[in-house]
Parts: C-alpha cells; sequence; structure tokens
C-alpha cells in the first residue's frame, strides 16, 4: 500500500536519511523503532509531504503509495485524496480552539453533509468518551492524555485509512498508554492500516505485527515483532539487554 | 458646551471608523501570518483611486457608457471596488509573500518585502497617473442635517454603520465559519493545518481578501467623504491604523476595531482643546503611554491565540 523506497532527505546541506526503504501493507500495524535523533520524525514529515520549514527535501529514493509515486503530492491532498493521516509527535492540537472545533476543523475538505460528519464525532466520542465530556472546552485546557486522543480523533475525522503516529506513548502514564494502544489495535481491527513510531521498543513490538529498526538515518533490522524481540543486537540496544 | 461635545464625538467615531476599518486588514492578516502588512495602508490608497475609476466610469464620465443614476453607482461601486482591491491584496500575496514563505524566510524579510511593496504602490501610482491629485466625484447628498445643534450628513453616519457592520461581519466569519476556524488554527500552529486536509495558501488567500477588501471598502467612503486623492494618502493613515491596532492589541479583531476609534477619539480629542499642531503629538504620546502600561495593547493576551 505504501512503500518507501532508498529514501535520502537533507535538511538543507545536511543528510537526515540515508537510504531509508520500507513497506507498509494494507491492514497492518508496522513499527519504527529507534533513538532519538535516528530519523524516524523525518521519515513521517517526508511521507506527509509537508512544506519548508518543517521538511525535509527528498534528494533520492521515492515514496509510493498504491503503487503511484507522491512525492509531487500538496500536503493537504496527502490527507484528503490519499487518506493518510498523521498524529504528530507533540499532539501539536489548536489549544485555541475548542475540543469540538478541533475535531470538525479536520472535516474542513470534505464534501459531505453535517450529519455524516456529526455521526463520525459520535464514533470519535464513543471511542474517546472523555472528549465528549470536554467538547466545549478549549484543547489547550486538556491533559497529556486527552490531548492525545484529541489528536487521534482528529487524524480519524479526516476519515483516513492510513495512520501515522509519531511518539504515541511520549509523556503518557502506563495506564492511560495502554489504553491508547488499546484503542488503536480495536481500530485495526476494524480495518485502519498504522505504522507506529516509538522510542520505547518493547510497547511498540508488542502492539505491532512487523517492525524496522532505525539507526541514523537508516534501516538497521527488520523483521517480525518476535523476531525483532528475539535479535540479541535489537535486545541489547533497545530492549534494555 | 454639550452640544460641541456630541459634535466631537460625532467627529470622533468618524475618524475612528477608517481607522478601525484599515486597523482589521492589518489585524487580520498579522493575526494569520504574523506578518505585518505594511503595504496595508497603500492598498487603502489603492482602494481609493480604483474607487476614483469606478465610479468616473459608472458615471459615464469615461464615455464609455452612459451614466447610471447615483444610486445605482453607489451600490455597484461597493462590491466592485471591494473585489477590485482584494485582488491587489491577492496578488502582492502571490508575488511577493508567497514565494518567501515557500523558502521559509526569516519574518525580518518578509516585512521589508511589505514595506517596499508598499513603496511600490505609491510610486507606481505617481510614474502611472502622475502627481496631480484627483477629485472624486460627489455621489451623494451632502447637505448638513442639524439635530439639537449637532452637525451630521447622512455620509457621516454611512461611515460609522459601515463600519461597524465591517466589525461584526469579520467577527462572524472569524468565529463562526470553517474557514474562520482555519485562520484560528493557522495562527496557532501553521504546521499542524494541512494534516486537517487544508489547503494553507487557499486559507491565507482568503485572509488577504478579506483583509484588502474591507481596506478597498475604506477607500471609496474616504473618497467620498474626502474627495481629493494623491498617491500618499495611505502612507499616514496606514501607519495611523497600523498603531491603531497594536494599541488595541494586534491580532486581536476586537482589539482592532476599538485601537481604531480609541486613536480617532484621541485625536479628536486633542483638537478640541489643544492647538491642532499638537494633534499626533499629543495622541501617540497618549498611545504610548497605553502600551507602557500594558505591553500586548488593549485586548491583546500574552498567549499564542491571535485573530
Ligand atoms: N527541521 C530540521 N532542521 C534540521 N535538521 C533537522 C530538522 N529536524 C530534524 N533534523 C535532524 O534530522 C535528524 C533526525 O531527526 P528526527 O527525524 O527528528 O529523529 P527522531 O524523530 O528519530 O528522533 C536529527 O539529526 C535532527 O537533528
Ligand atoms: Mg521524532
Amino acid at each position: 500500500m505504501l512503500s518507501v523506497e532508498n529514501l535520502h532527505v537533507r535538511y538543507g546541506n545536511i543528510e537526515a536519511l540515508h537510504g531509508v526503504s520500507f513497506t507498509l501493507e494494507r491492514g497492518e500495524i508496522v513499527t519504527l523503532i529507534g533513538a532519538n535523533g535516528a530519523g524516524k520524525t523525518t521519515t513521517l514529515h517526508s511521507i506527509m509531504r509537508l512544506p519548508p520549514p518543517e521538511a525535509p527535501r527528498v534528494t533520492q529514493g521515492d515514496i509510493r503509495f498504491e503503487g503511484a509515486s507522491i512525492l509531487g503530492v500538496e500536503p493537504h491532498d496527502v490527507v484528503r485524496r490519499l487518506g493518510i493521516g498523521l498524529v504528530p509527535e507533540g499532539r501539536r492540537i489548536f489549544g485555541n480552539l475548542t475540543v469540538q472545533e478541533n475535531l470538525t476543523l479536520a472535516t474542513y475538505a470534505r464534501k459531505d453533509d453535517s450529519a455524516a460528519v456529526q455521526q463520525d464525532l459520535g464514533r470519535v466520542f464513543e471511542l474517546f468518551p472523555r472528549l465528549k465530556e470536554r467538547q466545549r472546552q478549549l484543547a489547550d485546557s486538556l491533559s497529556g492524555g486527552e490531548q492525545q486522543m484529541l489528536a487521534v480523533g482528529r487524524a480519524l475525522m479526516s476519515r483516513c485509512e492510513v495512520i501515522l503516529l509519531d511518539e504515541p506513548s511520549m509523556g503518557l502514564a502506563p495506564l492511560l498508554m495502554f489504553d491508547m494502544f488499546r484503542t488503536l489495535k480495536h481500530l485495526n481491527e476494524e480495518g485502519l492500516t498504522i505504522l507506529v513510531v516509538e522510542q520505547n521498543a518493547k510497547v511498540a513490538l508488542d502492539f505491532a505485527h512487523r517492525g524496522y529498526v532505525m539507526d541514523t538515518g537508516a534501516i538497521v533490522a527488520e523483521g517480525t515483532s518476535a523476531e525483532l524481540r528475539a535479535d540479541p543486537s535489537v535486545k541489547k540496544a533497545y530492549l534494555g539487554g | 458646551m454639550i452640544e460641541s461635545l456630541f459634535q466631537n464625538i460625532l467627529n470622533a467615531l468618524q475618524w475612528g471608523s477608517f481607522y478601525s476599518l484599515i486597523a482589521l486588514g492589518y489585524c487580520l492578516v498579522y493575526g494569520v501570518l504574523l506578518l505585518i502588512n505594511f503595504a496595508h495602508g497603500d492598498i487603502f490608497m489603492v482602494g481609493a483611486y480604483i474607487s476614483f475609476f469606478v465610479v468616473t466610469f459608472l458615471l459615464g464620465n469615461f464615455g464609455l457608457i452612459p451614466g447610471l443614476p447615483h444610486w445605482a453607482v453607489l451600490a455597484l461601486a461597493v462590491p466592485l471596488v471591494m473585489i477590485l482591491t482584494a485582488g491587489v491584496g491577492v496578488t502582492l500575496e502571490r508575488i511577493a509573500y508567497r514565494p518567501l514563505r515557500r523558502k521559509g524566510a526569516h519574518r525580518l524579510y518578509v516585512v521589508i518585502t511589505a514595506l517596499m511593496c508598499g513603496l511600490i504602490l505609491e510610486n507606481g501610482n505617481l510614474a502611472l497617473l502622475g502627481a496631480s491629485r484627483r477629485n472624486f466625484p460627489a455621489l451623494v447628498d451632502e447637505t448638513v442635517i442639524t439635530v439639537g445643534g449637532v452637525n451630521m450628513t447622512v455620509l457621516k453616519l454611512a461611515v460609522i454603520v459601515v463600519a461597524v457592520l465591517s466589525f461584526l461581519f469579520l467577527r462572524k466569519v472569524v468565529v463562526k465559519t470553517k474557514i474562520g476556524m482555519a485562520m484560528r488554527a493557522i495562527s496557532y500552529d501553521k504546521f499542524a493545518v494541512p494534516l486537517m486536509g487544508i489547503p494553507v495558501d487557499t486559507v491565507i488567500v482568503f485572509t488577504f481578501v478579506l483583509g484588502s477588501g474591507f481596506a478597498g471598502l475604506a477607500g471609496l467612503l474616504f473618497a467620498m467623504t474626502y474627495p481629493v486623492l494623491d498617491p500618499y494618502m495611505g502612507a499616514m493613515i496606514g501607519w495611523k491604523a497600523f498603531i491603531a491596532a497594536v494599541v488595541g492589541g494586534i491580532g486581536s479583531i476586537r482589539g482592532a476595531f476599538a485601537g481604531g476609534f480609541l486613536l480617532g477619539f484621541v485625536e479628536i480629542m486633542v483638537v478640541a482643546f489643544f492647538p491642532s499642531t499638537f494633534r499626533d503629538l499629543i495622541a501617540f504620546t497618549i498611545l504610548l503611554l497605553i502600551l507602557w502600561r500594558k505591553p500586548t495593547g488593549l485586548f491583546g493576551v500574552a498567549r499564542r491565540t491571535k485573530i
């Protein structure tokens, strides 16, 4: 469904990815694990085709979706035409809008009527009842866990079929984190394809079907979650021995 | 005494209306882009000139069409002037600001570019149309009505009403509509907006359409009220409107609106008690004191929320 092929990208003159390749099939949960600065966020931003200054420039390689290159696609079209959603690192919710405004904003480009939007809103509130309680509050006032729910809910409101998650566990208490992954697992069973980036390798491998290990801008290992868990070098570097 | 007070209040409201209408445009663009669009005063000037040509054309004075009655000229001029002036604003955005944004240029360069755009508009006008001033044709009945010793014209009242309605309209757009929501979202965090499937450039163009459109409307009303046009008419009033927007709390629509009227009041009241040569000196000293007490402006808040 999504394939990244020999991707080289630069920020200015500094190359941040040196030939990254991986694939994501429909219905899968795949994880990209690696230490801070490995290039995980860079990879996700490249897929989303985000504009400067955040975005890296692709100098070599390709990103394909359903077989076609998406290098020329505008970021808003990556979301609305290709159905790829990103839950960014640090959530990046709109703190000056209410919870409900954050969610409806994601339906901005949708042509369907408000009934369909209401239905989707109902579905998000069903998944995250906390958001329903707080729908009229400014998103700024939410706790970290609630902000993460909002960031995921927002991506779902855009009707994405693939969701890219950038360190969803960051800053969450263990209970909230497991709740979040349980909800995501449930969404995957309903057909959502998931690519999750994590520093927390243990949690990520428990959650995902397959994974890739990234180090300083390159993929250094890949396999099913079980294989990676058993890999001595992965064990040593990412799972605490 | 009380009559002259009412007279001054009315005059202040009218002056303030022009400042407010222009300040609203500064505020919208700043709120969304964090760009102080220093060309905005000159867009107002271009709006006044566009008004001149549109009205002269519709009156049949160019001989291209048979002249229309005055009410029809006015009814057509308002939308035409707003659309054409909006076009000027959007053109600036397209050829001057967007390329810089694409390259991720530092804000300083964008502000300098805005200053240059203003100078280009002024001097382009000078080169194209010459230095002679234009006299704006009279469109509305300017008989002075006197109510309880206070002199007013229909035009004067209309200017105030239009300013208030424009404010209410813009406020509604920003608070209630989806595109207004997108504008607020951009002001908070531009990065995440395309992730919502929203084309950021479209929202930015819309912002320039609103800001410049209402500057055009201000230009039309100004030309009708003070019917002598020159290429530098936008510079001073533009600076003042910008200061009004800052004192009101730049980025806040309510602030821009209130700031415009505040400046109008301060100016008129200073003239009521001091020689008129003191006007700007005292007016700006007062505004300086307000900013000194409250650096974020009257309605400004020190958080990331704009407009
Ligand atoms: N906006 C940017 N400008 C310049 N360099 C960047 C930028 N973002 C990330 N980098 C660099 O790219 C490399 C990868 O960063 P990143 O993708 O954020 O890693 P990760 O998400 O795995 O922690 C790092 O060396 C980082 O310093
Ligand atoms: Mg990262």
